[in-house]
């Protein structure tokens, strides 16, 4: 019963930071919003209209749908390393240099379909791990900061991806408008979704839900697994929450840091690979950026937990949907990066307001119950408080063999 | 607000009917599930070296940190020259005259003498760093007290004794009337300790009040006027240095009366569990923090290690946990050679372990109780099942803890910082004794935590001694050294320089050795 309870109030909490901040983060925005002489509640009904008929619904949602998906494993990848207390500021540049090695994989060679697709998930894992691990090793050997060796790497990795690009890897003719490589053949595609839809007797939307959604799902609940049921996860929250704590219970912190860097660039390898196998087919110069960066607002908004992530990357990827209809309605787009940017801002803020908020109230549950069982009798043999010297003779009932206690 | 520094200088030395420079009335201090301080009483004249002594967590430092304005007390009064005061903060304490040379230098190594000193509360004119006036005042000062200080000398080509004269000057620039000096010859050198001393006749030749904080009586008994002892957080008395011995005055300070335990008979058994050769560990900068110790614990015998802290005990214990890698020696578990050993290899071989600072190294704090069941047993039944961490399992374990042990808490998902200190160290016991270890490794295992969990922990300990469990007990509590060891060992500096009877030794002399005021040719 209190257990429950005290889960309850836990979500409560969990909760009350995000949607607070969310929430203030409206609030700045309709303020900016009417400063720039729009009215907010037009805004507003901008970014909530998804369309009128049910086709256009269905693919304003399928819209957001393809663009969590990214926003999704971009926000994991930052929070595994988050978890432990590592910034993974990297994850833009291990994405980045994971696709583009992925789609030339994926041009170069031929297999039948489900091989193929697992050959370039694998490799874009494989690459993202290996950029990520070079963080992690320098940590462990060199003791270099991962936030200053993560961001450096991000420039190396997207020079060497430019240079890859227009040098080794290019697969465009010479002079096209926009430099690709080449494209990947049918096999290696990730099938749509949209026989679900349609299945489902929604109307068929004009562009694909990508299939990488499972991937992506997938991907969560092992996190989510990893973390919360794992011991290998439970080193990991212990390290995050107190390095040397972990390193008195048998952490070792130096393998831990290099693991979870691994991991945390496996995931980010993934990052590209929906808009990859599922519309572009090709990583080229107009190929989506910032998302690793965009990984660390989604990853702050869901608290570091699969599940917030989803739904902090279903918020983001519906408010980025809202650009296009706001420039129809003459209204400037950037009023969605305002709103990003504050509650990212606004975020910081409240997750900290929560964190008080949930340690007072711990804290007088704690006291509470210290003050109860004192007032009511030794229900667990509690040892009576005498002097400091009389103290020592006091009779406890608990020796150290669990079969001889007395109730 | 404060009363400001316009104090009367006039009354130098202790002219008996002269208000006292500091006085503090009934300071009580309370922390979550500690009284830190309790009715401490001192009395500070004008123009004396007044000594504050006690052991570690005897509560000096909480008590200069109340003085210094740091946090305010619960209960009790400061006066200051017969007025009384209450500061919100250091900048009130320091505009009352009131200095803080810390035990830690607080310098920036790359600015110079001059710059260090300004830093904070830098002369300006129209606007701009007026360097010509804090020269010639710094110049002035250390004149003055003969600190002989070089204003444009960089802070890290200089020497540790010139750093803390630095800070000596970066006080007296603040136009300090009172210094406090934490623990200030614990990072010197004798011949340092005597320069300092010079130092403070100085100042005292000044008219300005020194209160200096430490536990090496030796010292103390050179340079005080007079002392006042602390115990267990409260103040035991006050004594004159000239008619008091260190023997008694480590009496005050230790506690004379000694009820010892009823003593049990001996459990000690034949095998040896822990068998320390030689072991040497470095201090991160070439030094010897343990310096050659060999020792065996048995099963069923609790071996205690006294020492004033700092002397190589923590990095023992991490020795022993191989949190710290060894410089030298070996660490043998019931026979089998353990050095190469990683942490979790020897917790698995059963070491159970009781650290010092359970924030530090024993809990999540932010993390539920059942969570903090697991820690440091992650790979064991009941917190886990193969690569899995067994929910349940652990849940309904750390409810058991919770009634045998006593912990009193809301269940197992209330989080670990929500627990008074008391109730978190009921949690560590009673997890560490729940995986029945070889050896244990105790640490202050009754710090900081009520009298009742005091009596229950060593209960439990004793109980595990009977059962044939080996104990490694470190501790800074004599009374708990000699009550609960089978054999007692002091350290200092690093080496293990006595080996004492706990049946017959007394606190006093323990005391003796710890400080080095006493030494032993038949050291083990």
């Amino acid at each position: 019963m209190s257990r429950t309870s005290a889960v309850l109030r836990r979500i409560g909490f969990a909760l009350f930071g995000p949607l607070l901040a969310v929430v203030v983060a409206l609030a700045i925005s309709a303020v900016v919003i009417a400063l720039i002489g729009e009215d907010p509640l037009t805004a507003f009904q901008v970014m909530v209209d998804l369309g009128d008929t049910p086709s256009q619904q269905v693919q304003s949602i399928v819209v957001i749908l393809n663009r969590a998906v990214p926003l999704f494993l971009a926000g994991l990848a930052v929070a595994v390393a988050f978890r432990m207390g590592l910034f993974n500021i990297g994850v833009e540049g291990q994405y980045r240099l994971a696709t583009i090695l992925a789609a030339a994989v994926g041009a170069a060679i031929v297999l039948p379909g489900p091989l193929h697709v697992l050959v370039v998930v694998l490799v874009a894992m494989v690459v993202g791990a290996l950029w990520a691990g070079i963080v992690g090793v320098l940590k462990v050997t060199r003791g270099v900061s991962e936030v200053i060796s993560s961001i450096m790497l991000n420039f190396i990795a997207l020079g060497l991806s430019s240079y890859l690009l227009t040098g080794p890897l290019r697969g465009s003719p010479p002079g096209a408008s926009i430099i690709t490589t080449a494209e990947i053949p049918e096999s290696g595609r990730f099938p749509s979704l949209n026989g679900l839809l349609t299945g489902l007797g929604l109307a068929a939307p004009r562009s694909g839900l990508y299939g990488f959604l499972l991937v992506a799902a997938v991907a969560g609940v092992l996190v989510a697994v990893l973390l919360k049921r794992t011991r290998f996860g439970f080193d990991l929250r212990a390290t995050g929450l107190s390095p040397s704590a972990a390193a008195a219970s048998g952490v070792d912190a130096r393998a831990m840091v290099v693991k979870t860097m691994l991991i945390s660039g496996a995931i980010a390898g993934l990052i590209g690979l929906p808009d990859l196998l599922g519309s572009q087919f090709d990583y080229g110069t107009e190929f989506t950026a910032g998302l690793g960066f965009l990984g660390i607002a989604v990853a702050l908004l869901g608290r570091s937990t699969p599940l917030g992530i989803a739904l902090a990357a279903l918020l983001f990827a519906f408010l980025d949907r809202a650009a296009l209809p706001l420039q129809f309605a003459d209204i400037p787009s950037s009023v969605v990066t305002i709103i990003q940017g504050t509650i990212v801002l606004a975020v910081v803020v409240a997750n900290e307001i929560a964190r008080r908020l949930a340690l007072r109230s711990a804290e007088r549950a704690g006291a509470a119950a210290d003050a109860g069982p004192a007032g009511g009798g030794t229900g667990g043999g509690a040892p009576p408080a005498t002097g400091p010297d009389g103290g020592r003779r006091v009779r406890t009932g608990v020796p150290d063999t669990p079969e001889d206690v007395q109730a | 607000m404060t009363t400001g520094s316009s104090s009367p200088e006039s009354d130098a030395a202790g002219s008996a009917g002269a208000p006292l420079a500091v006085e503090l009335r009934g300071i009580t201090k309370r922390f979550p599930g500690v009284v830190a301080n309790k009715d401490i009483e001192l009395r500070v004249r004008r123009g004396e070296v007044h000594a504050v002594v006690g052991e570690n967590g005897a509560g000096k430092s909480t008590l200069m940190k109340t003085l210094y304005g740091e946090h305010r007390p619960d209960e009790g009064q400061i006066l200051l020259d017969g007025r009384e005061v209450r500061f919100r903060n250091p900048s009130d304490a320091i505009a009352a005259g009131i200095g803080m040379v810390h035990q830690h230098f607080m310098l920036a190594d790359n600015f110079t003498v001059l710059e260090n000193v300004v830093l904070g509360s830098e002369p300006t004119r129209g606007g701009r760093l007026d360097l010509a006036e804090a020269r010639r005042r710094i110049t002035e000062i250390s004149d003055r007290y003969a600190l002989g200080l070089r204003p444009d000398d960089l802070v890290e080509d200089l020497g540790v004794g010139d750093r803390q004269r630095v800070e000596i000057a970066k006080v007296l620039y603040r136009d300090a009337r009172t210094l406090i000096l934490d623990e200030p010859t614990a990072v010197l050198v004798p011949q340092e300790v005597d320069e300092l001393f010079g130092n403070l006749a100085e100042l005292k030749r000044e008219g300005l009040t020194v209160i200096f904080i430490s536990h090496k009586l030796d010292e103390v008994r050179r340079v005080a006027d007079s002392i006042t002892v602390i115990r267990r957080g409260t103040t035991v008395g006050t004594a004159d240095p000239r008619a008091t011995t260190t023997k008694q005055l480590a009496e005050m300070m230790v506690g004379s009366e000694l009820p010892l335990p009823e003593k049990r008979e001996s459990t000690v058994r034949e095998t040896p569990v822990l068998e320390l050769t030689d072991v040497r560990v470095d201090d991160g900068g070439g030094r010897p923090a343990v310096d050659g110790v060999t020792m065996t614990v048995r099963e069923g015998e609790v071996v205690g290690i006294a020492g004033v802290e700092g002397n190589g005990q923590a990095e023992l214990v991490d020795a022993i946990m191989g949190l710290r890698p060894l410089a030298g020696g070996e660490i043998a578990l019931a026979g089998e050679d353990v050095t190469s050993w990683s942490t979790r290899a020897r917790r698995e071989a059963g070491v159970g372990f009781i650290p010092e600072d359970r924030h530090r190294q024993g809990m999540l704090l932010d993390a539920p109780l059942w969570e903090n069941r697991i820690l440091g047993h992650q790979t064991r039944p009941p917190a886990s099942r193969g690569v899995f961490i067994d929910r349940s399992g652990s849940r309904a374990d750390t409810a058991r803890i919770m009634q045998e042990y006593d912990v009193r808490a809301p269940g197992p998902d209330t989080l670990a910082v929500a627990l008074s200190g008391g109730n978190q160290q009921k949690l560590i016991v009673g997890r560490e004794m729940s995986a029945t270890p070889r050896l244990l490794v105790a640490a202050h295992p009754t710090r900081g935590v009520d009298v009742g969990a005091q009596a229950a922990i060593w209960e439990l300990l004793k109980d595990a001694r009977a059962a044939g469990m080996a104990i490694v007990l470190i501790s800074a509590d004599l009374d708990e050294l000699i009550g609960l060891s089978d054999s007692l060992y002091v350290m200092l500096r690093g080496r293990l320089v006595a080996s004492l009877d706990p049946a017959s030794c007394t606190p006093e002399q323990l005391g003796g050795y710890m400080t080095g005021a006493r030494t032993e040719a038949g050291a083990a």
